[in-house]
């Protein structure tokens, strides 16, 4: 896992802070970016495994800006993404007529903060499980 | 309301309409006349009347029509109707339609004057109420955004460092420390769980309940409400009996909902009711409706409480022991009942326990073939 690189997008240090020392306690490699720029950046220039994302950064939803961006790049939108957010139940205003759940993502799934850490490590175990599985399909 | 209040006249009597023109200037009021009802609707758009003095006979459209199209355009108007028959059905028919009062005819000046400065008043008060209702309908909006931002986000942030401090600590700290840090965590969950009840209170959307909409049978979601309450019960030893009265119509609602709904009365009522006491759940259908009763024989609700629980974030006198409230979970339920054309009553005795009833109607006969 010491080789699994993550990536957490997160306009609020102390969840990030949080977050990452649960994963880092997991053997996971985790960076950080605190702002929606910055995380794009990281997302092509790393290589990643997988992406935490928040959805409410900035002066509103920003987090959906960056998962379209993603969705919309090829080689991003393989990628799993874990959607971390504070406002589940606003969620459906964001996305209207849509449920609580919205699929940005092929990929995506979603936690409520705070994170648990027993469900944090469980759903990105999963997640990347999945994804291999997917790559050894395609291979 | 402008400073200067506007009236509109309409008769069909030009001496009359001069009158009442002369009869009101004085008082300082802005006065504008229409000879028919046609002209008095077409002037209601422009002049923004506050009240509107409307004769019931008159050629062309009924002084009755009249009434009915002032309501349509702008409910807050005051209609006055005179009328030249004085007999008192077509006042009370008038003040069915909505009038407001009536000037039978002939009148003095004073009895003018003195109707229009009391129908003055009520429109300041309806215009009064609504900007009223507005505001607070503004300022909950703004409390659940105040709610969610600022209180909820730092809340879960020291939340989230609590999780990874103990996931960073655990080999170091002693099991008390650990014990400590459990504690903390608790109590911050218990919190957030607050925060979002109130979240859920302000968002509670009438429309949006509708959407969800489907048939459902009320012994379903009376059993699935128990299933929620029934660690609760079960650890003050409780017992919770349930009696359906079986046959039952179907009802037509928002199951989630309408679970909630019981979950928030059942929970009261074991949070309410000593240990070993006694709850009872009855349904039956009565008169096209299906009834549910929830009985406890816990500490009853005080007289002076009893007409404000249904209301937001009313907190009672009597605090259950070692029980958490939130003032809302009976507002909540009231506004699902009434998202289900129901109504929901309490009876409640100090001391003897309380019996909440809800009445949902059934769905309809013609809907069932």
């Amino acid at each position: 896992m010491a080789n699994t690189k993550l990536l957490i997008i997160d306009d609020d240090p102390d969840y990030v802070d949080g977050i990452k020392s649960i994963l880092e306690k997991a053997k996971y490699q985790v960076d950080a970016a605190y702002n929606p720029k910055d995380g794009i950046e990281a997302l092509k220039s790393g290589n990643y495994d997988l992406l935490l994302l928040d959805i409410m950064m900035g002066r509103g939803a920003e987090g959906v800006m960056v998962a379209r961006k993603i969705n919309k790049d090829p080689k991003l939108r393989e990628m799993p993404v874990l959607i971390i957010t504070g406002i589940r139940e606003q969620m459906a205003f964001l996305f209207p007529g849509q449920p609580a759940h919205p699929r940005l993502l092929p990929t995506d799934e979603l936690l409520e903060k705070p994170v648990d850490p027993d469900l944090l490590l469980e759903k990105v175990d999963s997640l990347l499980k999945e994804a291999a599985g997917k790559k050894e399909e395609g291979a | 309301m402008d400073t200067i209040p506007k009236i509109l006249i309409i008769d069909d009597e030009e001496i009359v309409l001069d009158s009442c023109t002369h009869i009101l200037a004085k008082s300082d009021y802005k006065v504008v006349t229409a000879r028919n009802g046609e002209d008095g609707i077409a002037l209601l758009e422009q002049t923004k009347p506050d009240l509107v003095f409307v004769d019931l006979k008159m050629p062309g459209i009924s002084g009755m029509e009249v009434l009915g199209k002032i309501q349509a355009h702008d409910a807050t108007i005051v209609p006055i109707v005179i009328t030249g028959f004085a007999t008192v059905s077509s006042a009370v028919e008038a003040m069915k339609k909505g009038a407001y009062d009536f000037l039978p005819k002939p009148f003095t000046p004073d009895e003018m004057r003195l109707i229009a400065r009391r129908a003055i008043d009520k429109r300041k008060l309806v215009l009064e109420t609504i900007a009223l209702r507005r505001e607070k309908e503004m300022l909950r909006e703004q409390f659940a955004a105040i709610v969610s931002h600022e209180i909820k986000s730092p809340l879960g942030a020291v939340q989230q460092s609590l999780f990874a401090l103990d996931s960073d600590l655990s080999d170091i700290i002693s099991d008390e420390q650990k014990n400590k840090l459990k504690r903390l965590q608790s109590r911050i969950s218990d919190l957030i769980k607050l925060v979002n009840t109130w979240l859920r209170a302000i968002s509670v959307d009438i429309s949006s309940i509708r959407e969800g909409f489907s048939t459902l049978l009320i012994s379903n979601v009376i059993m699935k409400a128990i299933e929620n309450v029934e660690p609760h019960s079960v650890r003050k030893d409780i017992q919770i009996e349930t009696t359906v009265k079986e046959p039952i119509s179907a009802i037509i609602g928002n199951e989630v909902t309408l679970v909630e709904a019981l979950v928030n009365i059942i929970g009261n009522a074991v949070k309410y009711t000593y240990m070993g006491g006694n709850i009872s759940v009855c349904a039956e259908e009565r008169d096209n409706k299906v009834l549910v009763e929830i009985k406890d024989n816990g500490v009853g609700i005080p007289p002076d409480d009893l007409p404000h629980i249904f209301e937001d974030f009313y907190i009672g006198k009597i605090k259950p022991e070692g029980e958490r409230r939130s003032g809302v979970g009976l507002a909540i339920t009231k506004r699902i009942i009434e998202a289900h054309d129901g109504s929901i009553a309490v009876e409640s005795e100090p001391g003897k326990g309380s019996t909440f009833t809800i009445h949902i109607p059934v769905l309809k006969q013609i809907d069932k073939t």
